[in-house]
């Protein structure tokens, strides 16, 4: 197969997925999948090794697919299936680390023989259990558990495994609409397959699966060369529930192999916040990316020469039958924990830590004129870490990829008026590049009776540090006016009339704040970014607000003092 | 006898083209675009036209005319110092705005910075909630205490968007008034005359956009309004491209010149609609390719898709959410990174890329031999034998074959080790890959089989390429328009006059209190009638009116048909029908047992459509292909894997009914059309090129 033919094939087969998405996108029956693009997809060869992933999603969806055909294999090795065979399952340990995402793998077969798998992995609106929460003490509390079985068997939907959903679920149309979309987004995906499989006459994929990866695997392993070899240890300390969690990365890198390993993290957690390993290695695996490697598809060779190990029975590698419908609540602070090891070894490619975890607030109770129940939940982000040569995003969410609601749609959604939502001034870590800023929410419940209110906030404690010589964030904060004692990850009732005040946590700054070019800090202090005594107190600059111009003698001299100290 | 031209204003030409309403008069014009007085270059063109068809500037009932003047002023900057005033909490929304990255991988990715920087933004303490009542009275006092504050920068423009103003626009038409009567020399958008719709980080960022940059469209307007009168003695009326397909007057477009900025690519789709009539094709793939990037868009029943928004400025790749939005409706288009211009690499895998990055029209492909040394798209049509080196724009300038080799050889042929052909071919079969790519994603997207839509090809590139892209799409015709590089031009002249309104209400549909309905529609189809009926007879006015509805819950409206005449309780199931029937078309399928809100109404109001007659092609040319024969030149054909004679036909010279065989090349001044493989070609009565694609060996 010459050059040509190959890039144009790879550039098909990526094509192909997307194509896939975008089916799967279109029927789905669930906003968050529609409209978030809140899932994955992804083409497989005949020994299970992902060739090809479309580019939409979180890289929680993303990177635990990669590994999961495998399983299925090992279930029904490849010679047992036939034309019109559907498998699925929701095995936290075996995809995506939460039941409520189920993924569907279609086998695509030519000329008798399967020469591919088109797989893809979606969020479902519910699962049964006690609804998506951290509350449980186990899985079998989290909902309905399905093992790699046959959703279709020769073109013969499984009713009896159907009929078992439909009652174990909360919203059986949405959810069975959704499987079924994700039965369309595989066979669009196979069709296009074969269509193009014609154009070129090819009988299978695998000369082209080895070609990629291979390719895929040695760019990556040229760029994991290029690192100086050695070990780097970061840990991360965040809030966690009755205790703080310490996340605890080794770094090892050696010749063209890269290893995370968190030994010395936290034990497993009795809630549901524990991790099973396939969603550690995927977060884990999207920092590296970032930091390495944003340029290489996802596809198996691009992981193999990243290992990620955990303790088994850790926080970070739960064991059946342990709680995991919240690990996304640890996860997201994952790539931080691999940034801050990747510093030392790669510092123009990192992020300092920043918010990482969404606050996730849920209110629910009776409104006021109509007297109408409400229960309504919405996320927030607060600022991102900075890196060399960038500010941090502000009030921006990072690693999850999804998007805030505006306030006109939550004030005609739900029975709540929103006083104020502004960045948080001073909140970015300071240094030579500033951490994004976090942002000021300030609402209130129209409602004549208490109502519910819980919020699973993160970083109130433990601030996001700063990198190379970078100031911590301001942690976040949550309060309320007449005041109550609120506290984070704790459900309580509130009289109507209170406004509840959230204060989201910046982002780490990147370098020392004495090396920031004191025209940003002017521009900073002009839009109230950061205050006039900020500048000079942290950032030694003098800033004159009457002219708007740095004072730079005065900032010389403090900019020397403050260094001395 | 009377006469209407089209003016459009690119980077590099003007176009003019002048009709004869009921006549059989065509002509075009193109003269070098100038861009420190664009109206120079209208005078210009217009002046030649006239010449062409011999009548003078009170034969002339209309100008249309489309610039991208605003869209450029926004792109480099050089809009107005412009402040903006919101809700007391609320200066930093335009800021926030989705909380979303763009871009999963990519950590240094950045959003533009907001048209008003931060210490412009302003805030007033008053509130109105989300059912239009007033939870928090305005002060006026303090807005004019802001006046004073504002009038002591040297701010030009100043948006006002308060929250939910959508509901009850009292508050932002008082602190119009007040802002209007102090500060008399600034430009001044209520968000609520624009843009009265949901989503406060939305709205803020279209009336931004159009208040920086109404200064610019006020000054340019009146004076080239001014110089068709006074210097080219045009007695008819000057009319502004907009981006939803149809044309308004000056003063409209003077106070909305956000609903301008999509404007050219948008008549070229509307183009594409009416050949495809003229044809008898209702479903088109209209396929224009240009020196930076190629746009498609679906043409269904006639119709190009319209979309709600779009936005402008994108930071990234042509990427979603990197551009600010503007909430106005537009022709639905794809663009993607895919031009002449195109730069073609071998990345860190040793896989061949092409594009998005763009040598631009300087220094250009390698091969035009102002300074560029990287492989461009244009470069490898070159090397292919697809360009003639010495008729590049009808021979307006030469091109270098050897640069063109050299290039490609260089960058792509040595590091993959092929041939260089072979290397050549590879550029231009990747780059219909990914063009063909996105345009088989979009009618996915939008639930259409593109394998039954012709493909209609225009722009400088768009006729180099659209036969293989057809071929990949297996698509099974590809319509080569006469006067390709006027398209835009000639779009503007096939637009109705025509305005947009929307009224958000949002209610469910169960509860809905249609008197309250009715009475919004009444009022938008009134306020349409009195705007247009300033141009058309009224009775010649039409009104489409549709509803944005979704499922309770769901983040995103769809735009729903509304029937004609007074609405009222029976109304309902016929609207919740139209509204499931779009849902599936979208979908595929309903959501079952779940309710149904109205959030906005929509009006479109439009004047009559003009027929587009571009007149009989050439009448008296002969229909025998051979007389139109330049010769034969060597090209490459990928059936064979290698240079072959094909003969090279004078598009001018090709009359009505000749038919002629692929391959073959067909010159003409602004393009080239390349049949790299079989294919039966038959010229029609209006001189376009049909050529149907073999079905594959």
């Amino acid at each position: 197969m010459d050059q040509v033919t190959l890039d144009i094939l790879w550039n098909r087969l990526i094509a192909t997925v997307n194509e896939q998405a975008a089916a799967l996108m279109r029927s789905s029956f669930t906003s968050i999948v529609r409209e978030a693009g809140d899932l994955s997809a992804g083409v497989f060869d005949q020994r299970g090794r992902m060739i090809a992933q479309a580019v939409t999603g979180t890289p929680g969806h993303i990177n635990s697919m990669a590994t999961g055909m495998i399983h299925f294999l090992e279930t029904f090795p490849i010679e047992t299936l036939s034309p019109g065979d559907v498998l699925f399952t929701n095995d936290p340990w075996k995809t995506a680390s939460q039941l409520n995402d189920i993924t569907v793998a279609t086998p695509v077969f030519r000329d008798g023989k399967v020469i591919a798998f088109f797989a893809n992995c979606c969020h479902a609106l519910d699962i049964g259990g006690r609804g998506l929460s951290a509350d449980s003490r186990s899985v079998f509390e989290e909902g309905l558990f399905i093992p790699i079985m046959k959703l279709y068997d020769r073109g013969q939907p499984q009713q009896i495994v159907l009929d078992m959903i439909a009652a174990n679920v909360r919203t059986p149309e949405e959810v069975l609409g959704d499987i079924h979309s994700q039965v369309v987004g595989n066979d669009v995906g196979a069709r296009q397959l074969q269509k193009f499989m014609d154009e070129f006459a090819l009988a299978d994929i695998e000369t082209l699966s080895d070609e990629i990866i291979k390719r895929s695997e040695t760019a990556m392993r040229t760029r994991i060369r290029e690192l100086a070899d050695g070990e780097h240890v970061y840990a991360l300390t965040i809030d966690g529930f009755d205790e703080p969690i310490e996340l605890k990365a080794r770094l090892i890198i050696s010749g063209d192999e890269l290893t995370v390993d968190f030994d010395g993290s936290s034990g497993a957690s009795p809630l549901g916040i524990n991790v099973c390993l396939n969603y550690t290695r995927a977060y884990t695996t999207y920092g590296v990316k970032c930091a390495i490697s944003p340029d290489v598809p996802n596809n198996e060779g691009s992981f193999r020469p990243v290992k990620v190990v955990a303790p088994e029975g850790s926080l970070l590698n739960a064991t059946y039958p342990s709680a995991v419908g919240g690990r996304h609540l640890v996860g997201h602070f994952l790539p931080s924990a691999v940034m801050g090891a990747l510093a030392e070894a790669l510092p123009a490619n990192v992020i300092a830590p920043g918010f990482d975890g969404l606050w996730d607030t849920h209110i629910a109770g009776r409104a006021r004129q109509s007297g109408e129940h409400f229960s309504y939940t919405w996320f927030s982000a607060g600022g991102a870490g900075a890196m060399d040569g960038r500010d941090g995003l502000s009030a921006t969410a990072y690693p999850s990829g999804i998007a805030g609601v505006p306030v006109e749609v939550m004030e005609n959604i739900a029975p709540i008026v929103v006083h104020c939502r502004t960045l948080r001034n001073g909140s970015g870590g300071p240094g030579a590049f500033r951490g994004g800023l976090g942002q000021d929410m300030d609402f209130e419940v129209m409602t004549d009776e208490p109502f519910l209110f819980s919020g699973l906030y993160e970083r109130t404690r433990h601030a996001a540090p700063g990198l190379a010589g970078g100031g911590p964030g301001k942690v976040g904060r949550l309060s309320a006016s007449p005041e109550t004692d609120l506290q984070p990850k704790v459900t309580r009732t509130l009289p109507p009339d209170t406004v509840v005040r959230l204060e989201l946590p910046g982002g780490g700054g990147y370098g020392s704040p004495l090396e920031r070019d004191p025209a940003m800090v002017l521009a900073d202090v002009r839009d109230e970014y950061i205050s006039s005594a900020q500048a000079r107190d942290v950032y030694g600059v003098i800033v004159d607000e009457a002219t708007w111009t740095v004072d730079e003698h005065a900032t010389t001299e403090r900019r020397a003092q403050l260094g001395d100290r | 006898m009377s006469f209407r031209i089209g003016a459009d204003i690119g980077g590099t030409f003007t176009d003019l083209v002048i009709v004869e309403d009921g006549g059989t008069k065509f002509e075009i014009a193109k003269v070098l675009t100038t861009p420190d007085q664009p109206d120079e270059a209208v005078l210009q063109g217009v002046r030649h036209v006239l010449e062409k068809v011999a009548v003078s500037g009170d034969a002339v009932a209309q100008v249309i005319h489309g610039t991208t003047l605003f869209t450029n002023a926004i792109i480099e900057r050089k809009g107005a110092r412009t402040a903006l005033v919101t809700t007391k909490g609320f200066r930093d929304a335009i800021e926030i705005a989705r909380e979303h990255r763009y871009d999963m991988y990519d950590l240094r990715m950045q959003r533009p910075l907001p048209l008003a920087p931060r210490h412009l933004r302003f805030e007033v303490d008053e509130r109105v909630l989300a059912d239009g009542s007033v939870r928090k009275a305005l002060d006026e006092s303090e807005v004019r205490a802001l006046a004073a504050v504002l009038a002591a920068t040297d701010i030009e423009a100043v948006a006002v968007c308060l929250l939910h103003a959508y509901a009850n626009d009292a508050h932002e038409r008082a602190t119009g008034e007040i802002l209007r009567e102090l500060l008399p020399d600034v430009a001044i958008t209520l968000s609520s005359e624009l843009v009265p719709e949901l989503r406060e980080y939305e709205r803020t960022s279209t009336t931004l956009v159009n208040v920086y940059v109404k200064g610019i469209a006020e000054q340019y307007l009146s004076r080239l309004r001014g110089r068709l009168t006074d210097e080219s003695e045009i007695a008819g009326n000057l009319f502004v491209m907009q981006s939803n397909g149809g044309v308004c007057e000056v003063e409209t477009a003077t106070r909305f010149p956000a609903r301008l900025i999509e404007s050219g690519p948008a008549a070229g789709a509307l183009a594409a609609a009416s050949y495809g009539k003229l044809l008898g094709h209702r479903n088109l793939l209209s396929f224009d390719m240009g020196g930076t990037t190629a746009k498609a868009c679906l043409i269904v029943d006639g119709e190009p898709l319209v979309a709600p928004d779009f936005e402008v400025d994108r930071q990234y790749q042509f990427k979603k959410g990197s551009g600010f939005p503007v909430k106005v409706p537009v022709i639905e288009m794809i663009e993607i990174g895919t031009g002449g211009g195109s730069l073609a690499h071998v990345d860190a895998l040793a896989r061949l890329q092409v594009g998005p990055g763009s040598a631009g029209s300087n220094p250009g492909p390698a091969s035009y031999g102002l300074g560029g040394t990287s492989p461009t798209v244009t470069d490898a049509d070159l090397a292919l034998g697809y360009l003639d080196p010495g008729f590049f724009l009808g021979g307006a300038m030469t091109l270098d074959m050897d640069a063109a080799h050299e290039a490609v050889e260089r960058n792509v042929a040595k590091p993959l080790d092929m041939e260089r052909t072979a290397a050549a071919w590879g550029i231009h079969q990747l780059a219909n890959e990914s063009m063909a790519s996105a345009a088989r994603m979009h009618a996915i997207e939008r639930g259409k089989d593109i394998e039954k839509f012709p493909v209609f090809a225009f722009g400088g590139a768009g006729p180099v390429h659209a036969f293989g892209v057809a071929r990949i799409l297996g698509c099974p015709q590809v319509i080569y328009p006469l006067n390709a590089g006027v398209m835009s031009a000639i779009g503007f002249l096939t637009a109705p006059l025509s305005f947009d309104f929307v009224r958000t209400l949002q209610a469910p549909l169960e509860d809905l209190d249609w008197s309250q309905a009715m009475a919004a529609i009444a009022k938008m189809e009134d306020d349409g009638r009195r705007i247009l009926s300033r141009t058309v007879a009224a009775d010649s006015i039409t009104f489409a009116r549709f509803a944005d509805m979704r499922y309770r819950k769901q983040g995103y409206e769809i735009r729903v048909p509304v029937p004609a005449g007074v609405l009222d309780k029976s109304s309902h199931a016929e609207l919740r029908d139209n509204f499931e029937q779009t849902y599936t078309e979208i979908y595929g399928h309903i959501v079952p047992s779940t309710p149904i809100d109205v959030v906005s109404w929509r009006i479109v109001a439009s004047g009559p459509k003009p027929d587009l007659d571009v007149g009989d092609h050439q009448a008296g040319q002969s229909t025998d292909a051979a007389t139109a024969l330049k010769g034969e030149r060597p090209i490459y054909l990928p059936s064979i894997g290698d240079f072959a004679d094909v003969p090279v036909f004078d598009r001018y010279r090709l009359g009505a009914r000749a038919t002629l065989q692929g391959p073959a090349v067909i010159e003409e001044r602004e393009s080239t059309v390349v049949i790299n493989g079989p294919a039966a070609i038959e010229v029609d009565r209006w001189g376009n090129l049909l050529a149907d694609l073999t079905p594959a060996e």
